[in-house]
């Protein structure tokens, strides 16, 4: 057993290595570097015995100090792959090595290199003869294989085994087999060959990937296998307008008849074969998706009850929930009849809302698009459209202007502020809503989750008991009038309370333009307030020259200019001006917070480091009340800082497909959600509530932190 | 949905623009570069034109590099062909900090340690040339013709591997450019996938 270090006598690698041989006689070869043990390698079989003429697996086991990493079957720019020569008795037969998918890590100077963190299992297929006259047999091999960190460092090592020959076996080290035959890459799913294109140009080859399937994952790579002479580039991800995946991969050089590449389409953790990678990926373990719908239903369900009920106390709703509050006190004088009715038409707004939402929802996902809770504030012309609308709103109740019932034209879009009738009280629902969706409730979260990976027809019941739960109050509310009693008597009071109100909705406007200026800049945000500004001109020449008793001649007059003022406006500064802004990039003003991608994620837990995601948006109310009371505070701050907590921030603001992604993979389709991965068991994140609190963050970080402090 | 689509092409086309960046590839100009060696002197590729040039990657901490030194393999190929009229660089593009940075000072005494024989060792520690050139690894080869073309790019030779044996029974890519090459004939391999460590360029 040898191993060759840079910076010491051989004789000092000597003792060392005998000192390791005495810890593990046999088995283990281990590379030293500096005093520190760099790598263990060591041969280990998935059975007990050997049973003569039956093929098993055996694993070529590198265990890696943190932060160092081996190589795969195609090393990257640089590095070589860890190679393995047996030396195995007369008449055995040894299969090709089976690479579990690897890291893709990036260095400095645009280095991209495939490898393992950690410890990685290296897969062998080994057939002994039909007849052994041996009790046991000595399996052994010569070790290859190169680490590197920063720095690179070589290292071999003779690995073994004994193993006694039976008639019958049993498993042996399923853990580790089990876990690194998941990694494997998979043959081509029979289906998908067909969407498989690849075209060569004059200095790459094209891949093209026509699979619905994996259109819909958030990272989707290609980790290309060439072989020499072939030498190529850096796979790039294409723009394709079809919805398909596109990869081109320049090459320097490759013979004149070669048409495509072998390699491994990667998402998610799994991977699939292109070419004759495929005969090495004997990887057949299914991971089966758990069927939750049975038993699960009626329970999320119930949740989805819960979290519609509790959507009427959260901050985005609670504006237009006072004025509903505000609205029964107005008719509580009215009869029984007219307030259960205003009451139905309530609820009935909240539930055509949700029912359109959902059909809206299961249209999109049966043409393949991602579907996500408040997806809408994802696009900014529904924000600004929102915008106007809550400005309108605030002006009436100002009383800048009257909306008069009577008029024909106003039924439509203003007809809902109108604080008698139930088509007023029908949009008031509608518009309460609306502007709940940013607000994801508690238990809402998993009960949607839930709904959106099941049928068109769960996700209908689910918005249903959405909306039930959402409008419950108010239908028991208006069909027990008695218990508004309680509520003081109408008087000139209201007036004020309504005035105030109108305040608390231009608050809500201040957020909506926040929400844009996060999404598409400050100009977005500037030019979208000189529209309403041209809108809120309009309101007033409505209230004051739009007089009921004027002229014919005037009110057509007046009618024009506000026509022309609100499509002017809106045609110059929404249709010009704000089309022009571009999406803002993602800047992350608080430093501390780096962001989210999955292969850093992955890079960070394979350092041995615990990672917290904050999955959060602009326009996600809770997730900002979250981020200001729990998580931007000192005591929460400091706590991230000494448990060494890698803290990163995925901004859905624009609705990043990465990050849709990756939300499902929780089961959510919404934020905030709020995911700690404890470097003791990377492979078990744990989902914090929607709701944070101080004491409950910093009780999960206590707990991730490792019992014995690692300071020296 | 529309606008929405919009922005994600324009986030994914930005995000192309930025890494466009091209290594010269064989068959085209080499990029010109001015470097400092190890005596302080100033080096320029076009003082060079009319000569073949090889430019070798160096990275005295990696085994790869301590694989062709210590056998004398590298040694003997830069007396062979400087012997021939060839210029031959070579060059260290480690950042400070990082494994393989040498000071003017180092370098010399690198130089009379291994019994090193360039034409010039050359100090890249910014990592322009190396991130121009495209180099990635130690060593990587590259071979310039009198025109100033580039003739040859890739690994040194046939056998990746840090075991000295293997240069033997390796083909040498570099020294049968050359050959071809001087003797008026094609160069037949022309780029191989260079092996070796990463350069150790700056974050």
């Amino acid at each position: 057993m040898v191993t060759r270090r840079m910076n010491c006598s051989r004789g000092v690698a000597l003792a060392l290595l005998l000192a390791a041989l005495l810890i593990c006689p046999g088995q283990t070869s281990a590379q030293m570097f500096q005093g520190h043990n760099l790598v263990q390698a060591s041969l280990i079989a998935d059975t007990t015995a050997i049973v003569p003429g039956q093929p098993f697996t055996a694993g070529l086991l590198l265990k890696m100090a943190p932060s160092w990493h081996s190589y795969w079957r195609y090393p990257g720019d640089a590095g070589i792959p860890t190679e393995i020569k047996w030396h195995l008795p007369q008449g055995w037969k040894a299969g090709p090595m089976q690479w579990p998918i690897p890291l893709k890590l990036n260095e400095p100077g645009d280095i991209q290199i495939y490898g393992y963190h950690d410890e990685v299992l290296l897969m062998m297929q080994l057939t002994p003869p039909a007849r052994i006259a041996e009790k046991s047999v000595h399996l052994a091999g010569d070790a290859d294989w190169l680490v590197c960190a920063k720095i690179c460092i070589p290292g071999d090592g003779k690995v073994q085994l004994d193993l006694p020959v039976a008639n019958s076996a049993t498993a042996a080290n399923q853990e580790l087999f089990s876990k690194f035959r998941a990694q494997l890459p998979k043959p081509l799913p029979s289906g998908a060959e067909s969407a498989i294109k690849w075209t060569r140009e004059a200095k790459s080859f094209r891949l093209t990937i026509g699979d619905k399937s994996l259109a819909q994952k958030a990272s989707v790579d290609f980790f290309p296998l060439p072989k020499a002479p072939t030498v190529i580039g850096h796979p790039k991800r294409e723009l394709s307008n079809d919805g398909s995946i596109v990869f081109t991969l320049p090459f320097e050089t490759a013979p004149p008849d070669m048409q495509s590449l072998d390699g491994l389409i990667v998402f998610d953790h799994q991977a699939w074969s292109l070419g004759s990678a495929a005969i090495q990926s004997t990887g057949t373990e299914e991971a089966k998706p758990a069927s939750a719908l049975s038993g699960g239903l009626l329970k999320y369900l119930l949740f989805g009850f819960i979290g519609g009920f509790i959507l009427n106390l959260m901050p985005c709703v609670l504006p237009v929930i006072s004025l509903k509050i505000f609205g029964f006190i107005q008719h509580a004088g009215d009869s029984r009849r007219k307030i259960f009715g205003n009451g139905v038409a309530f609820a009935a707004g909240i539930f055509v809302w949700f029912i359109a939402l959902a059909l809206l929802m299961i249209a999109l996902k049966a043409a393949g698009h991602q579907i996500t809770w408040a997806f809408q504030f994802t696009n900014p012309i529904f924000v600004v459209v929102m915008s106007a609308v809550v400005l309108v709103f605030a002006l009436n109740l100002f009383g800048v202007f009257e909306i008069t019932l009577s008029s024909r034209a106003t039924t439509g879009l203003l007809g809902w502020s109108a604080q008698e009738g139930y088509a007023g009280s029908f949009f008031q629902g509608v518009f309460a809503t609306v502007l709940a969706t940013p607000c994801t409730a508690p238990f809402l979260g998993s009960a949607l989750g839930f709904a959106f990976a099941a049928s068109a027809g769960i996700i209908l019941l689910m918005f249903f008991a959405i909306a039930a739960g959402m409008s419950a109050p108010y239908l028991l509310l208006t069909a027990q009038p008695a218990w508004l009693r309680f509520v003081p008597r109408p008087g000139p009071w209201m007036v004020h309370v309504k005035q105030f109100m109108g305040f608390l909705l231009i608050a809500t406007l201040l957020f909506l333009l926040w929400v844009l200026g996060a999404e598409r800049g400050p100009d977005a945000a500037i030019w979208t307030s000189a529209f309403l500004l041209a809108l809120s001109i309009a309101c007033w020449m409505k209230g004051s020259f739009l007089l009921p008793g004027a002229s014919l001649a005037r009110r057509s007059l007046v009618l024009g200019l506000m026509l022309l003022l609100v499509l002017g406006s809106g045609f110059y500064f929404i249709g010009e001006k704000f089309a022009a802004t571009k999406i803002a990039a993602v800047s992350l003003t608080k430093s501390d917070w780096v962001p989210f991608g999955p292969i850093r994620l992955q890079s960070e837990l394979a350092q041995g480091r615990s990672v917290f995601i904050d999955f959060t948006a602009a326009w996600c109310i809770t997730c900002k009340f979250n981020e200001a009371s729990v998580l931007e505070t000192a005591a929460v701050k400091e706590a991230f800082k000494h448990y060494g907590i890698v803290k990163m921030k995925a901004d859905w603001t624009n609705a990043d497909p990465v990050i849709t992604k990756t939300l499902k993979q929780f089961g959510r389709v919404g934020v905030p959600l709020y995911v700690l991965y404890p470097a003791s068991a990377p492979d078990k994140p744990i989902v914090l509530p929607e709701l944070l609190t101080q004491a409950l963050v910093l009780d999960h970080l206590q707990s991730i932190a490792p019992k014995l402090a690692l300071t020296p | 949905m529309k606008a929405k689509l919009l922005f994600l092409s324009l986030t994914i086309l930005s995000a192309g623009l930025l890494c466009a960046a091209e290594s010269p590839q064989v068959g085209s100009a080499a990029p010109g570069f001015t470097l400092p060696d190890a005596h302080g002197r100033i080096e320029s590729l076009s003082k060079f034109k009319g000569k073949y040039v090889v430019l070798e990657w160096f990275n005295p901490g990696c085994p790869f590099v301590q694989k062709h030194y210590r056998s004398d393999n590298m040694q003997t190929m830069q007396k062979e062909f400087t012997g021939k009229g060839v210029v031959w660089l070579t060059i260290d593009s480690s950042a400070p900090g990082e494994q393989g940075n040498l000071s003017p000072a180092e370098a010399q005494k690198q130089m009379a340690d291994w019994k090193m024989d360039p034409t010039a060792f050359l100090l890249d520690p910014t990592g322009k040339v190396g991130r121009e050139y495209g180099a990635t690894n130690t060593p990587h080869m590259f071979v310039i013709n009198p025109e100033g073309k580039l003739i040859y790019e890739g690994a040194i030779d046939s056998k990746p591997s840090t075991n000295q044996s293997d240069i033997q029974t390796a083909t040498n890519y570099v020294k049968t450019a050359l050959n071809e090459s001087m003797a008026g004939k094609p160069v037949a391999t022309t780029t191989t996938k260079a092996y070796g460590c990463s350069v150790k360029y700056a974050d």
